[in-house]
């Protein structure tokens, strides 16, 4: 559906995105993240058509976007980050002009006002004028607008910016809802908007992809995984034989409270080193070394250190090479 | 040309929803009003009156500075807007990102204005009806004058637009449009200042006060026509290059 190769937008001597390639396929729900100023509304806005490419290309539904820029826009429902909209119209005089500018056949008009404004939940205020509705509902008109030409692909800005917990939940459930049978492209810098409606991410720091993959996929990459082992041990004989296992590290050691017996050790997995393999052989040493497993808990690596550690800026050089794919 | 038409209705709409077109006509129809009551005064204390002058000439042409006064004021309110409004609450980038062209975007908002104007004329036509209930009307002649007034108002409206284009303020805009069309007004004064020659040539063509002295005596001055259309082609030609020009900003 969306086809982006080496498509870099400079402002004058700012560059916002450089030399960013990336493909989205048939019904890919995909999160576009980065922290704010990476360049994700930059780069939707190119492909929206809002703005030009200064080099690269991009192809929207098979459209080159700068030789059949209509053909691409119409295969396109864009809605941007602070979702702009006219005051002074009422939301189905609004999505009526929206329908008419994006050229759904005069007959379908009204069923297709009224399906997109029953989707975007806004069906109770098609009367209401625009500026009299809150930043929630303004954001749900503007949803519906990207909706109301039912196009195969969705770009959507940011949106759940600004809304509260249950609406975002709501336009969460939506764009899941509308997965499927539609592409959609969504920005974000919040990491569990990822989590919870994306298949696949894109991460994008300082104008650079930094990594894609899936969800899964981006946890694992993660450098090191860590475990924490709860045991009764009261002669530190443990931490004797956890040091005997190589690739396993001590952080930390922690005891209960309540009995002096009681230890965590907090443990770090190396590089290289399969999680499963080292819970393995450490149960085995801890066992023949005749200690009490109470726990064992693998720490699972979130999608915000993850995140952290893509995009922090002292590591740039570290975090440039992609998860599940090639160059 | 679905976007034109789409474009073009929302805009109108758009003007007559917010009070600024109502109060523009409300403006515009108060001084008419006054301009024309005493032209009628004028006329009716006089006890000879000439054979090709009449109130509907005066108003329209020999006292036409009145008029344009009202319309340096008009129309660079109308226009202000149009652009600048959308390009500061950032509408634009959802216009600009539907399938449609520049063109049909800046003729759909122009087209608007241009009706919106002929709109706010609308009700003078009334001063017309009035006056043939004690007189005889030529009623050519107020068909030729409103022609003048379209032309002049098409040209100021194309250069207002191409102003609400260049800047993300509506003052700014107004300003610019204000200090444009006072500068061609002034140009065509020029006329009556300068000793002939070339240069009072070029203002007596490019001059609003002689274009409606012309038409308002019926004279169909192509000369005239054919200015008013270039300041209008050429005012919505920028128009549209500008605003194709931000995709590349």
């Amino acid at each position: 559906m969306i086809e982006v190769s080496n498509l870099t937008k400079d402002y004058g001597t700012v560059v916002a995105v450089r030399d960013l390639s990336f493909s989205v396929g048939k019904g890919e729900i995909v999160g576009f993240l980065g922290p704010n100023g990476a360049g994700k509304s930059t780069t939707l806005r190119v492909l929206a058509g809002f703005l030009g490419a200064s080099s690269g290309r991009v192809r929207i539904a098979g459209h080159d976007i700068a030789e059949a820029p209509l053909a691409a826009r119409r295969a396109l429902g864009y809605m941007p980050e602070s979702a702009p909209l006219y005051p002074e119209l009422r939301v189905a005089e609004y999505l009526q002009f929206r329908a008419r500018l994006k050229e759904v056949p005069r007959a379908k008009q009204t069923a297709a006002i009224g399906s997109s404004m029953e989707r975007a939940g806004v069906a109770h205020m098609a009367g209401t004028v625009i500026g009299h509705l809150s930043k929630g509902y303004r954001q749900r008109v503007a949803l519906a607008d990207a909706l109301v030409s039912d196009p195969p692909l969705l770009i959507l800005d940011e949106p759940t910016a600004g809304l509260d917990p249950n609406q975002i939940r709501e336009v969460r459930a939506l764009i899941k809802d509308l997965g499927g049978d539609r592409t959609v492209l969504l920005s974000t810098h919040i990491l569990s908007e990822v989590e919870a409606t994306c298949e696949r991410a894109l991460v994008i720091d300082r104008g650079r992809l930094v990594a894609e993959g899936t969800i899964e996929e981006l946890r694992a990459r993660q450098n090191s995984s860590a475990l924490n082992v709860r045991v009764r041990d009261p002669n530190a004989a443990a931490e004797a034989a956890i040091g005997r296992i190589s690739g396993l590290t001590l952080r930390k050691v922690s005891t209960d409270d309540a009995s002096a017996e009681r230890r965590t050790l907090h443990l770090s997995v190396g590089d290289g080193l399969d999680t499963e393999l080292a819970i393995e052989a450490l149960v085995r040493a801890l066992t023949e070394a005749g200690i009490g497993i109470h726990a064992l808990i693998p720490e699972q690596a979130s999608l915000e250190q993850v995140f952290s550690e893509l995009t922090a800026h002292e590591k740039a050089g570290a975090g440039l090479v992609r998860a599940g794919g090639e160059r | 040309m679905n976007g034109f038409l789409a474009i073009y209705r929302r805009e109108v709409l758009s003007l007559w929803v917010t009070p600024l077109a109502w109060v523009l006509l409300t403006v515009f129809l108060l001084l008419q009003g006054a301009i024309f009551y005493s032209i009628i005064t004028h006329f009716a204390s006089m006890a000879e009156v000439s054979v090709d002058t009449g109130p509907v000439q005066a108003y329209f042409g020999q006292e036409s500075i009145f008029l344009l006064m009202t319309l340096l004021l008009v129309c660079p309110a109308l226009s202000m807007r149009v652009f600048a409004e959308e390009r500061r609450s950032g509408t634009i980038e959802a216009l600009l990102t539907a399938p449609v062209t520049p063109a049909s975007v800046v003729l759909g908002k122009y087209g608007a204005l241009l009706t919106t104007y002929a709109l706010i004329w609308l009700p003078t036509l009334l001063y017309v009806v009035i006056l043939r209930k004690t007189g005889v009307v030529d009623w050519g002649v107020v068909g030729s004058s409103y022609l003048g007034l379209l032309g002049i108002g098409a040209a100021y409206l194309s250069l207002g637009t191409l102003m609400s284009a260049m800047t993300k303020s509506q003052l700014v805009a107004l300003l610019l449009t204000i200090f444009l069309e006072f500068g061609l007004f002034i140009l065509g004064v020029g006329e009556y200042i300068f000793d002939p020659g070339l240069f009072r040539d070029l203002c007596a063509h490019v001059s609003m006060m002689g274009q409606m002295e012309d038409f308002s005596k019926g004279i169909l001055d192509l000369r005239r026509v054919v200015f008013d259309g270039t300041v209008t082609a050429l005012g919505l030609f920028v128009t549209t290059r500008v605003v194709d020009s931000w995709r590349w900003g």
